[in-house]
């Protein structure tokens, strides 16, 4: 031992090339395990949910900069990483996701994209969220600009999820989840998305509720259009159900005797009450226009066109509004069609036989009272004899052979007269026509069948 | 340590064989060694830098190089003493009996 002591001080020659090799192996190791440091740092975290995490490594000193979840995850990942062999210190920098209180969420849609903002819990449920709301609006632009915090409720992930869903209905709008509370505003994508919307939130996950759905549903859109040239009218836009939809198009076929009715219409939910009310009158009242188109949103009624004379227009004008179920308003932009040219009385007597050979002024079942179907007939009518203003004009009542002989007199009577006062009342002079009934003495088909009976049952007019 | 022992087994082995040589050398060497009031600056440096290691106290790469300083010099310490022992019983082995 003592000669050990005495050797040890003829060691120190050997610490110069040591010093040597020492500054060599620093030099070169240094840079090596400080990568390899890194690695094994990062591996340590893998499974430790961190946001924001930073690891740098000085020598063997490890500096951790991360956002963590919980108390308990920030210390174990420091303690993952104090546990990585070759470690000499870490310095510690991570700290909490600060809470968001209330906790907010958010996701907005404009016309391009769809914008989630606000909190999220955790990466993992961001990146699952941003992942739905990919799917759910199939090529939508979506835009993540939440941040992490802490303090979301229980089951956030489900009801977010069920929100998206719900942002894929709208056209635009917003919906809000504070906590546990949800609001909703904007405007649904289609008919009836608002009560899909309203239906799907009762499916929130325990412990929600929704504060506010402001969702409004596009206006219900109903449009017909008389086209003069090609002689059709054509119902496009929504109808509440099938029976309507062929109520209404049966209307169409009485009312618009000479157009082809191309039927574009498909049914949807979320009318306005009173829809078939306010739609059937005003079918009429467009049959009663040269041309013109009607608007039905929600519960606006719109008709624009020509009437065929003055006092039509004015008749359209004040008398529509009127047959409106409650609440309904009638917005009508009526001009009147410039008077055709005039014509002499055989021409006109062509004219008359022409329309009343498409379709026959049609009265209630034994009575006298013109049904409003054939307004539009009537006022072609009336416009062929405002063309022939020196002719005067016999209206013909005739009838089948069904019932009592003078009773059917009597009846074709009242109806040419009925006829004829409508006439006057248009603003045509009285003494120009006169009312006669033959009864069914002038068949002009045989009254043996149903068919032949309603050929027989009519208005002619002839001009003298 | 250990990590450390596995990723420079290399210059650890270098510093050894270099105390070994130095070890070996030093039992035959003539002249005079290092003074006793050098011996104790020098013992007294070489505690102070240990404790300094052991503390952690020096920061980031210089801590990681003192460590490795300080693990190759104790590892050249027991080269030379194993390699001066080792001489020393090669030379009393075969020098004659007084």
């Amino acid at each position: 031992m003592r000669g050990l002591f005495k050797w040890s001080s003829k060691w120190w020659p050997g610490v110069i090339p040591l010093v040597v090799c020492w500054a060599i192996a620093a030099w070169t190791s240094t840079e090596p395990l400080e990568i390899d440091l890194a690695q094994r740092s990062a591996a340590a975290l893998k499974g430790t949910i961190l946001d924001k995490r930073r690891i740098s490594v000085e020598g063997r000193d490890v500096t951790l900069a991360a956002d963590a979840f919980s108390e308990d995850g920030r210390q174990s990942a420091v303690a993952s990483v104090e546990a990585v062999p070759g470690v000499r210190l870490v310095n510690d920098e991570t700290r909490l996701v600060p809470e968001a209180k209330p906790f907010v969420w958010s996701a907005e849609r404009d016309v391009v994209r769809v914008t989630l903002s606000g909190s999220s819990p955790l990466p993992a449920s961001k990146g699952r969220l941003m992942e739905a709301a990919r799917a759910s609006l199939g090529g939508v632009e979506v835009v993540d600009r939440t941040n992490l915090a802490r303090g979301a409720p229980p089951r956030f992930d489900n009801a977010a999820l069920l929100l998206l869903d719900q942002i894929g209905k709208l056209k635009d709008g917003k919906i809000t989840l504070s906590d546990t509370t949800v609001s909703l505003s904007g405007m649904a994508r289609e008919l009836g998305g608002r009560e899909a919307i309203a239906a799907a939130l009762k499916n929130l996950p325990e412990g929600f509720s929704v504060a506010a759905n402001e969702v409004k549903a596009p206006p219900y859109i109903f449009q017909a259009y008389k086209d003069p040239v090609a002689v059709t009218l054509t119902l496009t836009g929504n109808v509440p159900d099938n029976s309507v939809h062929a109520a209404l198009v049966a209307a169409a076929g009485r009312k618009f005797f000479s157009e082809k009715v191309v039927d574009n219409l498909k049914t949807s939910i979320g009318a306005p009450a009173g829809f078939a009310n306010a739609v059937v009158p005003a079918l009429g009242a467009l049959s009663r226009l040269s041309t013109g188109t009607l608007v039905v949103s929600d519960r606006e009624v719109k008709l624009s066109g020509d009437a065929l004379y003055e006092a039509a227009a004015s008749q359209i004008r004040a008398g529509l509004g009127k047959d409106f179920p409650q609440g309904w308003q009638f917005k009508p932009e009526i001009s009147v069609k410039p008077a055709a040219a005039p014509v002499d009385a055989t021409v006109c007597q062509q004219l008359f036989t022409e329309l009343l050979g498409k379709a026959r002024i049609r009265f209630e079942s034994g009575k006298a009272d013109i049904v409003a179907d054939s307004a539009g007939l009537l006022d072609r009518l009336i416009e062929t004899a405002l063309r022939c203003p020196a002719a005067n004009i016999e209206i013909a009542g005739h009838t089948d052979t069904d019932g009592d002989e003078a009773a059917n007199q009597a009846l074709s009577e009242r109806r040419a007269q009925a006829v004829a006062d409508y006439l006057v009342e248009a603003g045509l002079p009285a003494n120009r026509f006169s009312a006669v009934g033959y009864g069914s003495t002038q068949p002009i088909a045989a009254n043996e069948t149903d068919q032949g009976k309603a050929q027989n049952r009519r208005i002619d007019f002839v001009v003298k | 340590m250990a990590y450390l022992t596995t990723f420079y087994w290399g210059w650890l082995l270098a510093s050894v064989l270099l105390g070994f040589g130095m070890g070996w050398i030093s039992v035959v060497q003539h002249g005079e060694g290092i003074s006793r009031k050098w011996r104790w600056a020098l013992s007294a440096l070489v505690a102070a830098l240990v404790a300094a290691a052991l503390a952690r106290v020096v920061p980031g790469r210089f801590g990681y190089w003192l460590d490795l300083g300080l693990i190759m010099f104790a590892l050249y310490l027991c080269g030379c003493a194993v390699g001066s022992w080792l001489r020393d019983w090669v030379v009393s082995r075969s020098a004659p009996p007084a």
